[in-house]
Order: structure tokens, then C-alpha cells, then sequence
């Protein structure tokens, strides 16, 4: 019973964090039709700026619980920056052209910003661990969590409540809506594309750099670290259904509890776990979980 | 010569002509070391040792008149990336030997290039065992300790105490999981009676370690065995402190966990009463020619080195004394010299001396395992080990026999290729 316990709030941490970080590559995939493999990097970029900025709070001796509010501004900052560039400055170029093409760019953009983050933050590791060390520890069924993973869940939530209410109670998300069903229309009944594009790839961009720097305190922040987070990520996309945000969700809390199951009960599987969820799940699924058929225009 | 050629081609390729238009005043080492990500300050710290070692080699004549030159390049941790690396010094730079690597999957890789153009490799610091003997040739040397001899020590120690109950958490690649492996196999031939309850596997440079040390305090071992080094170490122990694992659990390490850069990274943090080892310690034993190393490196570095520094001292000193003996650069030649050779190494207490075995190239030593302890000798760290014991030479590594026989069944299994 302990133990079906501790997988369960294990699996239901890690999954929140992999909702973090995979929610807003979903949402760019379902508006501009781009799988943007650069998504990893803008993780980087935002674990590198807020732990940067947290450091200098510390450093500066300021109200300690500010912190939280820091990784947060660090986190909008990297991704209202780098999103709006990135995709006026290249991706934009690559509408229309085939699917190919596009990964190829949106990897090159990972590479160059992979090779940016080095020059700009160094490869020494940073640790911004004042925000984690602040908040304590929980005790569940015996045992010691740090409250910090329940922020993250809380983040999570927060992220996903508010994605939810944008996508069906603002006019934009409206907007945002009849531009994933139909672009052509959309554009005849006036709606500005190259806005919502603009805007949502921002929006995804902020996603992937709050991911980030709500993961820096849990970790010391390295060069690379945005290679396993678009591995992840794609594969709890996948399992969800490319562009859907409830398949985002689902799909993280599917991998998170197998995985956390795995951990206890198979540990040599705990690697391979993720992908036999994707493996299993797109034997039945091919479009993943929410995935939708489309109709092929000519 | 393509990538292809180089991986399915049996046999050494000599190559022709080219050697000859290498300047032949020097010999030149190739050193493959993590200069970024968390293993970054290892290859770093190599390096140090490594010039230190040139240095003395050049001051004192270099060997047979020429003079050491060591080229150095990052490995990324990464074995298809070193490989190229190492492909390169020997096809483009003309090195006479290859040195260095500390994860032992990219010294897996890189000793196929080795035996594929006959050019020795010296290995520093990566400890798997199986390197010396189920994936041996004859081109590889090792002049650190491998995991078979730290676990076997370990082994040796734990068996003189009464605990019975084991858990082992570990990197999930070659290294991690052969640690274990010689652990398990020795601790059962010593200790008849102990418990094996499990092992957890995070993978190597995991973020989070909290899932996997929830799995050992579920399982209540009385022993933890842990197989972590550098950044994963520390990493480690941080978050293990977190959840209270020192309080339940009593921590070992025998290989790599109580190298200096922890000590140094963790300060104050450092819970005391570990059990652990690495391959050289800057404060045992106290010798003169350690005591020398340590300083000599500190007034380079203006920092105390962690133990890849003194493997790579160690690698370079062997490459100048096997060539020495052999009195040629005949790598056929230089092999013959390094087999038997007597290596005397900082780390050597006064009456011994390490030397390299002939049936597998592995440097003999005495293993030195120590407890956490506060300490400023040696600062920034506040901890160290103390409390040593020496555990002897001669029972750490397999007998000749044993080695044969690991060799025989490496090959004859499907898809082994030991020392072919």
C-alpha cells in the first residue's frame, strides 16, 4: 500500500514536470504545424537565466522567498526574447515548405542556441538551489518529499488551467482555435496569421523556458541539458497526440506513473519505460492518444 | 581509411610511409579527456597532471633524446565522437601513443582503435573491468585501479563488520553496472551469508535521484553501495541527505566516491562516517613523493587535485619509462616493455611499488579506504577520509587462471570478441 503510495506521488511529480515541458511544443506543433526541435534549447536558455538571476538575488542578500518570483521573470524573460526572434527571424521562412525542411531548421536553431547558452553562461554548472533549500520537506506515508516538487505540480496545474481557460474563454484563443482547424478560412474571415504565429510561438517559447527554470533548482544547470528534454518531450507529445493539449497531459501522466512504477518495481526498465509507453501506445493509436485524423487537402 | 573499413576489418593495420614524416624529435601522446559537462573537471585536472609529468620527463632529458609532447582534445563523454577523435590523432596527427579517457563506454570504443592500428593506448581513470580483461588486446594498458580491485577491497572491508544487508544504486552504463557485477560476484564468495535486496539504476548525469533513493528506503538495506562519480556524486549526495538516508543507511563507495572534487564541492556538507575510496587520496599516504604531487599541483592549479590528475601523471611516467626499456618506438616493442614493468606512483606506500601485470596490462596496487572526518588540511574541503585501512595487493585482482578463464567464455559467447 506504501509503495503504491510512493509511485503514485513520485509518478505525479515527475509527470507534472514533463507537462511543463512538453505542453508548449505540443502547442506550437498544433498552430504553425512546426515541430520545433529547438524547444529543448529554449528549456536551456530559461534553467540558465533563472538560475543565473537566483544566483545574484542570493548573492545580494534579498527577501529569500522573492526567489520563486525571480525564476519566474527569468523564465518570461528568456522566452518573450528568444520566441518572437526565433520565429520572425527563421522559422517564419520555413511556412509552407515540407516537413523535412523544417525539422532541419528548427535543429539548426538548437544547435546555435545550444552553442550560445555556452557562450554566454560558460559550461560550469550552476546551482540555484536557495529556492528548493526555502520551501522544506513534506512528509507522505512515511517518507520525506521536498515541498518544491509540489510547487512544480502546482506550476503545472497553474500552466494547465490557464492554457485551458486562454484556448476557450479569451477571443484570442478563439482565434487561436479556428486557426488550428483551418488557416485558409481563418485568414478569409480576416484573422491576422502571421500574429497568432508570432504569438503563439512566444507563448510556447515562454512554456519551455518556465519548464526550465522551475527544474534549475532541483539540478545543477550544464551544457546539454536540453537534449533530454526534447527527447521527452516528443515522446509524451507523441503519446498524447500531436498539437493537443489534453493529450500533453495525459500522455505526461501516463509516462510519469509508468515510469515511477518501473523505478520501484523494474528498475533496469526505468530507461526503455518511456518509450515502450510511446511503442505500445502508437501500435493502437498511431495519431497517439487525442490525435485527430485529418483530411487530406489538395 | 573509412569508419566502416575501421570497425569490421580484423587485425592491426600498420600504417606506411606516413610515420616517417612525423617529426621525429618528439613523441607524441594523444590525450582524450571530458573537458565540458559535468565530468569537465576531471579532464581538466588530467591535463595538470599530465604536463606536470611531461615536465619532469623533458627537464631530466626526455626519452631516448626525444623530447614528450601531449596534444590534448575533449572526448565530449562521448564514445562516437572519440573515436573520431582518436581516429584523427593517429591517422592525422601521427601519435605514438593514445592516453587517457576517464568513462569507461568512450574507453571501450577508443581501445578498438588502438588495436586497429597498433598504437598503444594508456588508459587513465576509467575503471571497468572489462577492459583489461573480457574486451582485452594487447595494445591497452591501464595504470589505475579497475573496479574489480576497489570492489574486491570494498568487499574485503565490509566483510570484517557485521552488517549483511546490501543495496547497490548505480550510473545505468558499463561502468555502473560492472561495479556492481564484481561487487556482487566477490561479496558472495567472501560473505556466504549476505543479502542482496536489489539495485536501482538512474541513468548517468540523472537530474533527480529522489524516485530511486525512495526504492532503497523502502527496501531497508542495512549497506548502500553507491557507484557515482564527479558531478553525479555530489548531485547525489545532496539529495540523498534531503530524504535522510545517512541517518537510516550506512554509505559505501569504493571507486570513485571519495575523490577530492566531492570533498571540495560539498564543504561542510559532507556527511560524516561514509565509508569510501577513490584511486589516489591527497592526504594518504603521507610520503614525500606524495606530498610533492600534491603540492607541485597545487602551485600549478592553485587548486588540489582530484584523482584523474594523478592517473594522468601516472599514465604519462609509464609512456616514458616503457619506451626507455624498450629503447624504441616500436609499438610491438613498447607493449613487451610495459609488461612487467615497475611503476612507482605517488600513491605507493613506503615498501611498495605498483607495477603492471603481464596476463592484463592492469597496474597492481594497494587499495586505501577511509571514513568522512572533518578536516582543513586541505581547503576549501572540510571533510576527508581518515581512519584508513590498507588492504593488500595481491588478493584484489583475478588470478591468472581466473582472467584465462573470463577471457575464454567473454569469446565464446554470442557476439564476444574478447581480444580478438
Amino acid at each position: 500500500m506504501n509503495q503504491l503510495l510512493i509511485i503514485a506521488v513520485d509518478g505525479l511529480v515527475f509527470a507534472s514536470w514533463l507537462f511543463l515541458v512538453s505542453v508548449g511544443l505540443s502547442l506550437i506543433y498544433g498552430v504553425l504545424r512546426i515541430l520545433n526541435i529547438a524547444h529543448g534549447s529554449l528549456f536551456a536558455v530559461g534553467a540558465y537565466a533563472g538560475a543565473s538571476l537566483v544566483v545574484a538575488y542570493s548573492a545580494a542578500g534579498l527577501w529569500p522567498p522573492g526567489a520563486l518570483g525571480v525564476l519566474l521573470v527569468g523564465a518570461l524573460a528568456a522566452g518573450l526574447v528568444a520566441g518572437p526572434l526565433i520565429e520572425r527571424g527563421i522559422v517564419r521562412w520555413t511556412y509552407g515548405r515540407e516537413p523535412v525542411m523544417q525539422l532541419l531548421v528548427t535543429f539548426s536553431v538548437f544547435l546555435i542556441l545550444e552553442d550560445l547558452t555556452k557562450l554566454v553562461w560558460g559550461v560550469s554548472p550552476y546551482y540555484a538551489y536557495q529556492p528548493y533549500q526555502l520551501l522544506g520537506q513534506v512528509r507522505i506515508g512515511g517518507i520525506d518529499y521536498p515541498a518544491y516538487s509540489f510547487l512544480v505540480l502546482l506550476v503545472a496545474a497553474l500552466v494547465g488551467a490557464g492554457l485551458w481557460w486562454f484556448v476557450r474563454r479569451t477571443r484570442f484563443g478563439r482565434v487561436v482555435v479556428a486557426v488550428i482547424h483551418d488557416p485558409e478560412i481563418s485568414v478569409a474571415m480576416g484573422v491576422n496569421l502571421s500574429r497568432v504565429y508570432v504569438t503563439t510561438f512566444a507563448l510556447g517559447s515562454v512554456l519551455a523556458a518556465l519548464g526550465g527554470a522551475f527544474t534549475a533548482p532541483m539540478i545543477s544547470v550544464v551544457p546539454g541539458i536540453g537534449v533530454e528534454v526534447i527527447v521527452l518531450a516528443f515522446a509524451v507529445v507523441v503519446v498524447g497526440g500531436l498539437g493537443s493539449l489534453e493529450g500533453a497531459a495525459v500522455g505526461a501522466l501516463l509516462i510519469g506513473l509508468v515510469r515511477a512504477a518501473a523505478v520501484h518495481l523494474l528498475p533496469v526498465l526505468e530507461l526503455f519505460t518511456i518509450y515502450l509507453v510511446m511503442a505500445a501506445v502508437l501500435l493502437v493509436r498511431p495519431l497517439g492518444l487525442f490525435g485527430r485524423v485529418e483530411a487530406r487537402r489538395i | 581509411m573509412s569508419l566502416a573499413h575501421t570497425c569490421f576489418y580484423h587485425g592491426p593495420v600498420r600504417l606506411q610511409g606516413g610515420r616517417r614524416l612525423r617529426r621525429r624529435d618528439s613523441i607524441a601522446v594523444g590525450c582524450l579527456y571530458p573537458l565540458t559537462g559535468r565530468a569537465a573537471r576531471y579532464g581538466h585536472d588530467s591535463i595538470v597532471g599530465a604536463e606536470m609529468a611531461a615536465e619532469e620527463v623533458n627537464a631530466s632529458g626526455g626519452v631516448l633524446g626525444r623530447e614528450l609532447r601531449l596534444l590534448f582534445a575533449d572526448d565530449r563523454s562521448d564514445p562516437t565522437y572519440a573515436v573520431k577523435v582518436a581516429q584523427r590523432y593517429v591517422l592525422e596527427d601521427r601519435v605514438d601513443f593514445l592516453m587517457g579517457v576517464v568513462s569507461s563506454a568512450v574507453a571501450l570504443a577508443v581501445t578498438q582503435v588502438s588495436r586497429h592500428f597498433a598504437v598503444v593506448f594508456v588508459g587513465t581513470d576509467h575503471a571497468s573491468a572489462r577492459l583489461t580483461l573480457e574486451a582485452f588486446q594487447p595494445y591497452y594498458f591501464r595504470v589505475t585501479n579497475n573496479t574489480m580491485q576497489s570492489m574486491r577491497a570494498g568487499v574485503l572491508y565490509l566483510a570484517r563488520r557485521p552488517w549483511r544487508r546490501f543495496f547497490y544504486i548505480g550510473p545505468d552504463y558499463e561502468y555502473g553496472h560492472r561495479q556492481w557485477q564484481d561487487f556482487r560476484e566477490y561479496l558472495t564468495r567472501v560473505v556466504p551469508d549476505a543479502q542482496v535486496l536489489g539495485a536501482v539504476w538512474p541513468k548517468l548525469f540523472e537530474r533527480d535521484y529522489r524516485p530511486f533513493l525512495r526504492a532503497v528506503l523502502e527496501a531497508k538495506p542495512e549497506v548502500l553501495v553507491h557507484g557515482f562519480w564527479g558531478g553525479d556524486t555530489i548531485a547525489f549526495l545532496e539529495q540523498a541527505a534531503e530524504v535522510g538516508l545517512f541517518q537510516q543507511v550506512q554509505v559505501v563507495s569504493f571507486d570513485a566516491g571519495g575523490n577530492y572534487e566531492v570533498f571540495e564541492a560539498l564543504g561542510d556538507r559532507v556527511p560524516a562516517g561514509l565509508i569510501l575510496s577513490a584511486r589516489h587520496h591527497n592526504n594518504f599516504p603521507l610520503t614525500e613523493a606524495n606530498r610533492r604531487f600534491v603540492e607541485g599541483f597545487w602551485r600549478r592549479a592553485r587548486r588540489y587535485p582530484s584523482y584523474t590528475a594523478h592517473g594522468a601523471y601516472v599514465g604519462v611516467h609509464f609512456i616514458a619509462r616503457a619506451v626507455e626499456r624498450a629503447g624504441s618506438l616500436d609499438a610491438d616493442d613498447v607493449v613487451r616493455a610495459g609488461e612487467g614493468l615497475v611503476l612507482p606512483t605517488p600513491r605507493d606506500r613506503e615498501g611498495f611499488c605498483s607495477w603492471i601485470r603481464p596476463v592484463d596490462h592492469q597496474v597492481v596496487q594497494e587499495m586505501f579506504i577511509g571514513r568522512t572526518q572533518p578536516c582543513n588540511e586541505l581547503p576549501p574541503a572540510r571533510f576527508l577520509l581518515g581512519d584508513w585501512e590498507v588492504i593488500p595487493a595481491d588478493e584484489l585482482l583475478p588470478t591468472e587462471d581466473e582472467v584465462r578463464r573470463i577471457r575464454a567464455s567473454a569469446a565464446a559467447a554470442p557476439g564476444g570478441h574478447a581480444g580478438s
